[in-house]
């Protein structure tokens, strides 16, 4: 067997075993069987929901994870553009540290499902609400980040470019973006991360029809425990998946690219 | 430049944006730019705060009850992380038993437990309790277990070389090795714990706690009694994390030697 494909084995045989003595348990009768539930019921829970269409033909499962994804992305989208703006700000000017960062730093402990309820008074039940928490949670990763990115550059590098004659765009978009990018990528990661559990927490008090957090809830509503399980599951599996095929790949293409990994090399 | 010599100075440095803020805050509902129903001036929020303490006297009450819950799943969930990393870092085969399981569980957002403990506990301090121990167990054990393996190896073999058991070095060289990385994560698992609470007691609080101060509000309007847990829960997060854990890592890293030249 190949290193790679023995690491794969490795690594799944734990869960296999563990998926193995859960399904045991439940059929053996050792607990109550209806909320132990069992792999194979939450996995026939949530084939169900896949089959199951809307009145446009679509999957019902489909449009719960498209809309937790999409409300992700939307509330990274806006806390990018907040959050690199306040960053950049700070890193570049000492007095703007100085008075935001004690006003972030006492925003930052407070989590995003805290806010829902406020939200919710002011955008309503829905995706607008869900998107403004996950974008407050995502944005302090990013500004903190952004400006740590921004105070590490070289000051000599500025000045260079500078007298090389780089207009002030120029060296803002050639300079300092390049080499604040490895923090702020750091930030988008950790934004995220926390995104994504806001997302989820808010759509299971203040989503009106869609999303994995309304999903689990609305489960809990009809006591399906077999389905709870499915939806936890299937929540790790989209937060696992995005993490590896998105964010990891993003922070490769874009920081290696502008050759801020390894310098030596170049 | 900032000093531990002017603590005074370096508080003022930190009220002083938060003044202005809150000030410019005031001026902008008093002068009706925005609608005082939906976003309340910090001099109603704080008659609300007093309202709460002392004319129908939750505040303290709900505070109380929160910091109860939050230590309670701390404590096991510190002591269980704990156990179970300095268990996978030490052995092989722990490791290569629950390290893909506990990569899967720390990506399951705490919250989602949340339901699933509705379902079959029920309402109240259990199913908060517990979901404040997933949301602090699972990172514990990940700092915990990095902590032990970033123990040198030759070290190990020092201490073994010299007559020591397992148990021996495990208590004079891995805990200690992997103290500085559990204490940093005790630290980050205050906040975690602290963000499990709030988002639980949301859920499955039947008539106390912060976050079910936050969430009852909603049915009332009292937008103003929002606020103020939002305060409650920024100012109660930064005590923990600045008062309690600094002094323990103080007191704990800095006694075992792990902190150079101090």
């Amino acid at each position: 067997m190949s290193p790679r494909a023995w690491r794969v084995v490795r690594w799944a045989l734990p869960i296999v075993v563990l998926l193995t003595a859960w399904e045991l348990f439940s059929r053996l009768g050792v607990a109550d069987s209806i909320l132990l539930s069992s792999p194979s019921q939450s996995l026939r829970a949530i084939a169900a929901i896949a089959a199951t269409q809307t009145s446009g033909g679509h999957s019902v499962l489909l449009l719960h994870v498209l809309s937790s994804v999409g409300a992700l992305a939307a509330a990274l989208l806006l806390a990018s553009f907040a959050g690199v703006l306040v960053g950049a700000l700070m890193g570049f000017n000492n007095s703007v540290y100085r008075f935001v960062d004690p006003l972030l730093t006492v925003l930052m402990p407070v989590p995003g499902i805290a806010w829902a309820p406020i939200f919710m008074l002011w955008l309503g039940f829905g995706t607008p609400t869900i998107v403004a928490a996950g974008a407050l949670a995502a944005f302090f990763p990013l500004a903190y980040n952004t400006a740590t990115g921004v105070r590490s550059i070289d000051p000599k590098l500025l000045l260079v470019a500078r007298s090389m004659g780089a207009s002030r765009l120029r060296v803002l978009l050639s300079v300092c973006l390049p080499g604040a990018a490895p923090a702020i990528l750091t930030g988008l990661s950790l934004g995220f991360a926390r995104g994504w559990r806001t997302v989820i927490a808010v759509e299971m008090i203040a989503a009106r029809l869609w999303g994995l957090g309304y999903m689990i809830m609305e489960a809990r509503e009809y006591l399906r425990p077999s389905l709870i399980y499915g939806g936890i599951i299937l929540v790790a599996i989209v937060y696992l998946l995005l993490e590896r095929l998105v964010v990891r790949r993003l922070e490769k293409t874009t920081v290696e690219r502008w050759g801020m990994v390894s310098p030596l090399e170049t | 430049m900032r000093t531990s010599s002017q603590p005074f100075t370096r508080t003022l440095r930190f009220l002083y944006p938060l003044v202005v803020v809150v000030a410019l805050w005031q001026l902008v509902v008093s002068l009706g730019v925005v609608d005082s129903s939906v976003m309340p001036a910090p001099a109603q929020i704080a008659a609300r705060t007093a309202a709460l303490l002392y004319v129908q006297p939750v505040l303290l009450l709900y505070l109380g009850v929160s910091l109860y819950r939050v230590a309670a799943g701390f404590a096991l969930g510190s002591v269980v992380g704990v156990a179970l990393g300095v268990l996978m870092g030490a052995g092989t085969t722990p490791r290569a038993a629950l390290k893909p399981v506990l990569d899967f569980l720390i990506a399951v957002p705490t919250i989602c437990w949340v339901p699933l403990l509705l379902v079959t506990i029920g309402m109240g301090d259990a199913t908060i309790i517990i979901a404040v121990f997933l949301g602090c167990v699972f990172p514990v054990a990940y700092t915990s277990m990095n902590g032990v393996r970033s123990v040198p190896g030759d070290v190990v073999l020092a201490a073994r070389a010299m007559g020591a058991g397992r148990a021996a070095i495990l208590r004079y060289v891995l805990v200690p090795g992997a103290l500085p990385s559990i204490i940093t994560g005790l630290r980050l698992a205050v906040g975690y714990s602290w963000r499990a609470l709030v988002g639980a007691e949301m859920l499955a609080a039947a008539a106390s706690g912060i976050g079910y101060m936050i969430y009852a509000a909603r049915a009332f309007y009292d937008v103003n009694a929002m606020f103020v847990g939002l305060a409650v829960i920024s100012i109660a997060g930064l005590t923990m994390d600045y008062v309690v854990l600094g002094a323990a890592e103080r007191r704990t890293v800095q006694r075992w030697g792990m902190v150079s030249g101090t």
